[in-house]
């Protein structure tokens, strides 16, 4: 069925159209709902409480929370630098040598040693080798005759370095020494399998080990500690010792003697060091009684 | 009556029309909040939990606390003056107690203005949207975000009460001048807690939110207090005051906290600490991280420092005739450095930091002018075998430079004097001398002298340089002069010596590692002249101002009279001053003189390092065992004969195995 809309013929039908029952109902709820909304902000209730149900879903973004994960980002970084620290610290702890100190610490990495720790570390070397990494007179001026507060090693691209500090952080003393270098003086001179006259440094200078020993001898005794700083390593060889070789270089005012054992599995030859002066009063004792 | 009932239907079908549109943007709206809510911020709870941020502290050397960074003090709401409280919402939000987040009558007249007024945005934020925004959202103006930032809003009402609302937003709330939070700001400006804060100044604090660069007190104080009379109306219209309350109020003029004036981060010196741990680190660790940073500053020093630049410009501004309120005055940095070291002990860079935070301490590349000689000296020492008595010639120079204009280097008093030892020829800075030098040594080899000093700016490799025409800062000339007063031993500066985290463990320590980089006697050579520049020349006003220890230095003083300096030091501290104008603006008396280093920067060194080492013992300058005193003729070089002018001799260092009357070759 179809009807035709018109327009209102006369005022009455207008008006009763105007305030029909739909317009009125519309009206009312309209107007209902604008006051309700305003009188008691339903809508901005509704929508928070909406809001708040799906809260624990949403993304953690924006200012605060960036601000919270710098803060985490930060801890988290110094945690890593402490952490680095400490198992540096804890890996040297123990070290018994200067090169388990080199080997454990990373370039950039740095822990302190104590005083007790480093005299400890030093004393381990065989003393002339120590002497390369810092004279005893030296060691005994800083551990007892400075201001020698801490000693802070840190490790550097190929080795360590050593620094002797004073209670301003002020440096005592400073070592840099490479990761070989510090295994060789730890090594010291390793016995080296062969006899004398293949080593060219000898050439000329090998003697029966009587000889050596007759010429020795006839030295006064209180030159004999000074002719090898480091007989433990003879004494500790098997077998007899054949002929001995010196060298012909001085080195930091020592020369080398080289001992060439007899053993089971062949030759080999052992170093030990003489002073200067005293291999040279040596050196007149042996003059003709050469090979 | 006809004409209205034919509108009738049209009115009608609006009303209908806008009815159905109403409930389609209803529909639209719940549909869009349906999608955004996915991607809204999660709101912490409870809210107060996000205030909390750890604080890194920078403490001066001697323990005291410097300043905070990234500080949010949260205090409860009862521990806040309640006038600021009311200040505060009356300014920002009266019908906060009322609404649920957004003030609807507001909101419409701001979207209306903003849609029909062109270029013209009008804000209608509640405080509780300014938390959402603060909280969550950037300053960008889209309707995305206030959309968003609405909806935030509504969840905050929705979960939160308003008290909890009102003290999340007062204590993140920035106020300016460094302070987040209100805890912060009654200290930062007033000094006091926020409790004790009168009506007046919590009418002020309420009001810099708005703008805190503009607002701010320290920088616009009547701005400050215009905003603050607004402020007071506002709570009068509201009813938390009554007018007599406010005219008194008004009446009021808030004494700032001097202490913190100096205060964004604290000053020049902390800016730079704190860019130096930023590269280090970075901008997490340093503001986030809790770090405890000890840096090397002396809070005596650096008050001497700023004091002594503040007055010495300010006679400065008499001497050029410049007005206070001039919009362009000379600037000036000074730099003081342990030599023992290299711990910065006082660093200034400018004259007021709220007007220019430029750092031109560390920043700012200036021609150092003759101050750069000292270099040329040892270097001409060292590698042409010269010493203090070498005799040269002050005469016209015409160096030949490849592929550039002849350099005719002139004197300052275009005076040519004839015969004179070198000692003579730095005393009175000649440059005639300097640039036959130059010549002979070549440029080169005095930046390599520079280089290993501590200079780090680039070099030009031209006969120039060794009159200073490369741009170096202050704090290369302090730290590089400070080589000299250790006799060849070189220090890195540094700002810090300790950084721990939160807990106490150590994360960094300096190490001051000395480096022999000159030879001890020459440089003890150098040293000897450069005491006489300040007892008999250009230095000489350092005398006249009474300060009276052994000390060392050279003045520079730029051709145009664009950058005087004085760079100086005792056997403990080397201090540069520099001043002049950020643009190329002469430095010029009122009578048309052009300023030098010796009557600018000089006076300014002498007034810090007097105040600086009043409590130190006095010491001069250790003599190297190779080198003996002669006295000299001036114009000969060689020894005085008692009966001779006296006025003509001149006490020089020699090296044992150096001798006089040597005239230099031409």
């Amino acid at each position: 069925m179809i009807h035709l809309w018109h327009e209102p013929f006369d005022f009455s039908e207008w008006l009763k159209r105007t305030f029909s029952f739909l317009n009125i109902a519309v009206f009312i709820i309209t107007a209902l709902f604008i006051f309700s909304e305003f009188r008691f902000d339903w809508m901005e209730r509704l929508l928070g409480t909406y809001l708040s149900s799906t809260n624990s879903a949403r993304p953690e973004t924006g200012a605060i929370w960036e601000t919270g994960k710098q803060a985490f980002n930060a801890r988290e970084y110094l945690d890593d630098i402490v952490s680095k620290k400490e198992d540096a610290r804890a890996n040297v702890h123990d070290a018994s040598s200067f090169s388990f100190l080199s080997a454990n610490l990373a370039p950039g990495e740095w822990v302190t040693l104590e005083k007790n720790q480093f005299k400890a570390l030093y004393l381990s070397i065989e003393k002339s080798a120590a002497e390369k990494i810092m004279e005893p007179a030296q060691l005994v001026w800083l551990l007892k005759g400075s201001h020698l507060d801490r000693i802070f090693c840190e490790g550097v691209s190929d080795g360590i370095k050593i620094y002797f500090l004073d209670s301003d952080n002020r440096v005592i003393k400073q070592m840099e020494f490479k990761k070989e270098d510090i295994l060789k003086i730890e090594a010291g001179e390793k016995p080296l399998p062969g006899k004398l006259d293949q080593m060219s440094g000898f050439s000329g200078r090998i003697y029966p080990a009587q000889n050596f020993f007759d010429a020795l001898f006839k030295l006064p005794k209180d030159i004999l500690p000074d002719l090898m700083d480091n007989p433990q390593s003879l004494l500790e060889q098997e077998g007899e010792i054949i002929r001995v070789g010196v060298w012909n270089e001085v080195k930091d005012g020592y020369i080398r003697l080289g001992f060439e054992f007899e053993k089971n599995d062949g030759f080999q030859v052992v170093f030990v060091k003489g002073r200067e002066w005293a291999i040279w009063q040596l050196s007149l004792n042996l003059k003709g009684t050469g090979e | 009556m006809k004409a209205f009932f034919r509108i009738l239907p049209f009115i009608r079908f609006v009303l209908f029309s806008g009815l159905i549109l109403v409930s389609l943007g209803s529909v639209f709206g719940m549909c869009l909040v349906f999608y955004m809510a996915d991607d809204l911020p999660k709101l912490p709870s409870p809210l107060s939990r996000i205030i909390e941020t750890p604080q890194t502290q920078i403490l001066a050397s001697n323990g005291q606390l410097m300043i905070s960074l990234g500080e949010r003090e949260s205090i409860p709401l009862d521990m806040v003056s309640q006038d600021f409280i009311n200040a505060i919402i009356a300014t920002e939000d009266h019908r906060f107690y009322e609404h649920r987040g957004i003030n609807k009558l507001r909101t419409l007249k701001g979207l209306y203005i903003t849609l029909t007024k062109t270029g013209k945005v009008q804000g209608a934020s509640t405080i509780t949207q300014q938390l959402a925004k603060n909280l969550f959202f950037s300053f960008e103006q889209t309707f995305t975000r206030k959309f968003k930032e609405l909806l935030v809003a509504l969840q905050i009402e929705a979960s939160s009460t308003k008290q909890e609302i009102l003290h999340a937003y007062i204590n993140q709330i920035y106020f300016g001048a460094g302070a987040q939070g209100i805890e912060k700001a009654a200290n930062v400006f007033f000094g006091k807690s926020s409790l004790d804060l009168t009506l007046s100044e919590a009418a002020l604090l309420a009001g810099l939110p708005k703008s805190p660069a503009n607002y701010n007190p320290y920088r616009h104080y009547d701005r400050a207090l215009e905003r603050r009379n607004i402020v007071l109306r506002r709570m009068v219209q509201v009813g938390f005051i009554s007018d007599l309350q406010a005219q008194k109020a008004r009446l009021e003029m808030p004494e700032l906290h001097q202490k913190q004036s100096d205060s964004r981060t604290g000053n020049y010196f902390i800016d730079a600490l704190i860019s130096e741990l930023i590269q280090r680190y970075g901008e997490d660790v340093v503001y986030h991280g809790g770090i405890k940073v000890f840096s090397t500053v002396d809070p005596r020093l650096q008050t001497y420092a700023q004091n002594a630049l503040k007055n010495g410009l300010k006679t400065l501004d008499d001497l050029m005739g410049i007005k206070s309120d001039a919009s362009e005055r000379p600037q000036g940095a000074l730099v003081s450095i342990e030599v023992g070291t290299g711990a910065v002990k006082a660093l200034v860079g400018g004259r007021d930091y709220h007007q220019s935070e430029y750092n031109r301490a560390m920043k700012s590349r200036r021609q150092p002018g003759s101050g750069f000689k000292p270099f040329l000296y040892y270097t001409a020492f060292k590698n042409l075998e010269y010493h203090p008595a070498t005799l040269m010639t002050d005469k016209p120079v015409v160096i030949s430079v490849k592929g550039s204009p002849d350099w005719m280097p002139k004197n300052f008093n275009k005076i040519f004097e004839g015969d004179m030892i070198l000692k003579k020829a730095l005393i009175d800075s000649v440059n005639t001398v300097a640039a036959q030098l130059v010549e002979k040594t070549g440029p080169a080899s005095v930046n390599q002298t520079a280089r290993i000093c501590g200079i780090k700016s680039p070099l030009a490799d031209v006969y120039s340089v060794a009159l200073g025409t490369s741009g170096v800062t202050p704090f290369e000339m302090a730290s590089a002069y400070a080589v000299f007063a250790t006799m060849g031993v070189r220090h890195e500066p540094f700002l810090f010596k300790r950084v721990e985290d939160a807990f106490g463990r150590v994360i960094f320590e300096h190490i001051i590692q000395e480096k022999r980089v000159l030879e001890s006697g020459m440089v003890y050579q150098v040293v000897d002249m450069m005491k006489s520049v300040i007892d008999q020349g250009s230095g000489s006003s350092i005398r006249k101002m009474g300060f009276d220890r052994p000390a060392a230095g050279k003045t520079g003083t730029t051709d145009g009279y664009n950058d005087a300096w004085f760079t100086g030091f005792t056997p403990t501290l080397s201090t540069c001053v520099w001043t002049g104008f950020d643009k190329k603006t002469r430095l010029v008396d009122t009578n048309h003189a052009g300023i030098t280093g010796g009557r600018s920067a000089a006076p300014i060194w002498a007034d810090f390092m007097r105040n600086a080492l009043k409590s130190d013992p006095e010491r001069d300058f250790p003599i190297p065992d190779n080198i003996r005193f002669e006295t000299v003729d001036v114009r000969t070089g060689c020894n005085l004969d008692l009966e001779e002018d006296n006025a003509r001799g001149l006490t020089v260092a020699l090296k044992s195995d150096q001798h006089l009357c040597e005239k230099e070759e031409e």
